[in-house]
């Protein structure tokens, strides 16, 4: 046997066990999903099922106003990043690029709100969105998931702003171009990797909040897709399992999809600025 | 084109003064040469005429304007980076017409003034790649190419050729006197390669821990160094210094070594007896001396060069660097007896370092 098979053999090994633990909630998910009611608790369990019922889903879609709660998801999740990225980008251009009184300590602030779980800090955000008057309304997860991002993408986007060297912005100074102009026209374009990387992953912090949606949000008609799926659960007489693993496989499934095809992107990203 | 005056330019970082009241001035269509160990402050004060780099005391003038405040886009200048800075998005062509097109000249203006420039710089086959797919002789061709579009009053070079290979570095050396004799830009141009600044300039400025130390044409530099720091800096194999007393005796004079070695030197009248001094000689001056004259000398280490043989002998218990066109069959060990034409010797307070 050639020995890079042989490495890929063993390597694959001892991954194995870590693959069937990731893998195994998905494949419950989906053989419930699609499996018809009656089967659903059987005694002993097991993985196959008489029918491929498709129609899971639909009816799922239909009954746990699944499509609401997706546009929610996607609202939060988009205006979220969004909010973050326009906030990060000039201040991690100016961390990166100028030096100015408490950049340190600001630098140093910026990784003490990491350390803090939002959980901690849920019933003071609730009561500052009492305030606010914005209890009920998913616009108050748009300003809290942007602000809990908001420390990790500055602290990316500089450490990879560090790396475009400055040389370029002041040849396009020379050239003519105004500060502004610069930061358009050479600058951002390329940094357009990083903000794609801080861009994903804000997406998917978002997508995924459970605790402050859960608390900010009352009526159902804001509800996001993890308090949504959370609803078919809690409190209920009767729980329609095929229905809730249907509606989080269409939860999870594409983003799992799309982030492990952007996970290279990602990494690389992370790695940036750790060695010049 | 205009020239460049700098006035009494001082440049400190909070306390720490880097560049302590520096007065240049370069002449419309001058080549002028900063050149200076690194640290010295040659690059920051290039910066400094840029706008690049904020003036702490002094004026810098461009034509008959103060520019000390106004910023890089508005001084007419334009700048070759040592590490090309080329836009890596952007193909060769936008590059070059970077400048005219923030300046909303018009598409045709824009293709004209590039292929000009690309056909000055041989660039024309490159024109729709990107940096990523040049060599380093061509990327730097490209920024020379960035510059030459602009018709800019002022060309500023930092470094251009160091990252480049020796050869090339040579090639792009020559191509860049050439296009100066061409167009007849004022020229400002960094580097710490003294080969570079004597080979290219009109006038080389010697810098040194953020003063100027001598200011004139190479070839003035070359032979009558203002002090020790500018007679080392110049010339490869550098300058041999050799220290002892200065002692006038009739018309001649010598200055003994501390192993009682005398070295013949001229009888400057400017020079007190017994003064500590340094005695500057290049290593293209020392001569094999005939018939038992000369100061005795052992050899040391032999290096052909080809075009010559560099050898290395002790004189006067100082390592010494003498360079002969002849070929000499020298061996290790070998004792062999030196001379100088008198002329040709420099002196320098062993003190103030100052030529005598």
């Amino acid at each position: 046997m050639p020995t890079k098979l042989k490495k890929s053999l063993i390597y694959w090994a001892f991954l194995s066990p870590l693959v069937v633990i990731i893998l195994f909630p998905f494949a419950v998910m989906f053989v419930t999903a699609v499996r018809p009611r009656d089967e659903l608790f059987v005694y002993p369990p097991r993985w196959g099922f008489s029918e491929f019922r498709w129609g899971n889903f639909a009816e799922m879609w239909v009954k746990t106003n699944f499509g609401e709660a997706l546009f929610n998801s996607l609202y939060v999740s988009v205006l979220s990043t969004v909010l973050a990225l326009v906030l990060s980008i000039p201040a991690a251009y100016a961390l990166s690029r100028y030096r100015f009184r408490g950049k340190g300590a600001y630098r140093t602030f910026l990784l003490m709100t990491q350390m803090m779980s939002p959980i901690v800090l849920v019933l003071g955000l609730f009561r500052l969105m009492v305030a606010f008057g914005m209890v009920d309304n998913l616009n108050s997860l748009v300003l809290t998931y942007a602000a809990f991002n908001m420390a990790f993408t500055i602290w990316m986007l500089q450490s990879y702003f560090s790396t475009i060297p400055r040389d370029l912005e002041e040849a396009a100074w020379i050239d003519g171009a105004s500060h502004l102009n610069s930061l358009i026209r050479i600058f951002l374009p390329l940094a357009v990797p990083a903000m794609a990387v801080t861009a994903i992953f804000s997406f998917i912090n978002g997508w995924n909040e459970f605790v402050l949606a859960l608390t900010m949000i009352r009526s159902s008609d804001d509800f996001t897709l993890p308090v949504q799926i959370y609803s078919q659960v809690a409190g209920r007489y009767q729980v329609e399992w095929h229905h809730v693993m249907a509606g989080t496989v269409l939860a999870t499934v594409p983003v799992a999809i799309v982030f492990s095809w952007l996970q290279k992107y990602l990494i690389r990203g992370m790695a940036l600025g750790a060695v010049k | 084109m205009a020239s460049v005056k700098i006035r009494n330019v001082e440049k400190s970082y909070g306390s720490l003064k880097v560049i302590h009241g520096v007065d240049i001035d370069v002449e419309d269509h001058e080549f002028v040469v900063l050149v200076g160990p690194s640290g010295c402050g040659k690059s920051t004060l290039l910066r400094m005429i840029a706008g690049l780099e904020t003036i702490s005391g002094g004026d810098i003038l461009i034509g008959d304007k103060v520019v000390n405040d106004i910023p890089p886009r508005d001084r007419d200048i334009a700048m070759v980076f040592q590490n090309y800075a080329l836009y890596p998005h952007m193909s060769i062509f936008d590059n070059m017409g970077f400048s005219l097109k923030l300046r909303k000249r018009p598409r045709s203006e824009i293709e004209e003034k590039v292929l000009e420039a690309a056909d000055i710089l041989n660039l024309r086959p490159y024109l729709g790649r990107s940096p990523g797919q040049l060599s380093g002789g061509q990327r730097q061709r490209v920024a020379m190419g960035r510059a030459l579009v602009r018709d800019a009053r002022v060309f500023l070079f930092d470094e251009p050729l160091s990252n480049l290979d020796a050869k090339l570095r040579v090639v792009m050396r020559t191509e860049i006197k050439a296009l100066h004799q061409r167009l007849q830009t004022t020229s400002v141009y960094v580097t710490h390669d003294q080969i570079e600044a004597m080979t290219m300039a009109d006038r080389i400025v010697v810098m040194n821990a953020g003063r100027v130390e001598q200011i004139g044409a190479p070839l003035d530099l070359y032979d009558s160094p203002a002090n020790l720091f500018v007679a080392g800096f110049l010339g490869s194999p550098s300058m041999n210094f050799i220290k002892g007393r200065f002692r006038r005796d009739g018309g001649r004079a010598h200055v003994f070594c501390d192993d009682g070695t005398a070295l013949p030197v001229p009888a400057v009248s400017d020079a007190a007896n017994d003064q500590p001094v340094v005695v500057g000689i290049r290593p293209e001056h020392l001569c094999l001396a005939k018939d038992g004259a000369g100061v005795a000398a052992t050899v040391d280490v032999v290096e052909p060069t080809g075009a010559n043989i560099e050898l290395f002998v002790e004189l006067a218990g100082e390592r010494v660097c003498a360079v002969f066109g002849e070929r000499h069959p020298f061996r290790p060990g070998e004792k062999i007896a030196l001379t100088w034409k008198l002329e040709k010797v420099h002196l320098f307070d062993s003190n103030s370092g100052d030529r005598i």
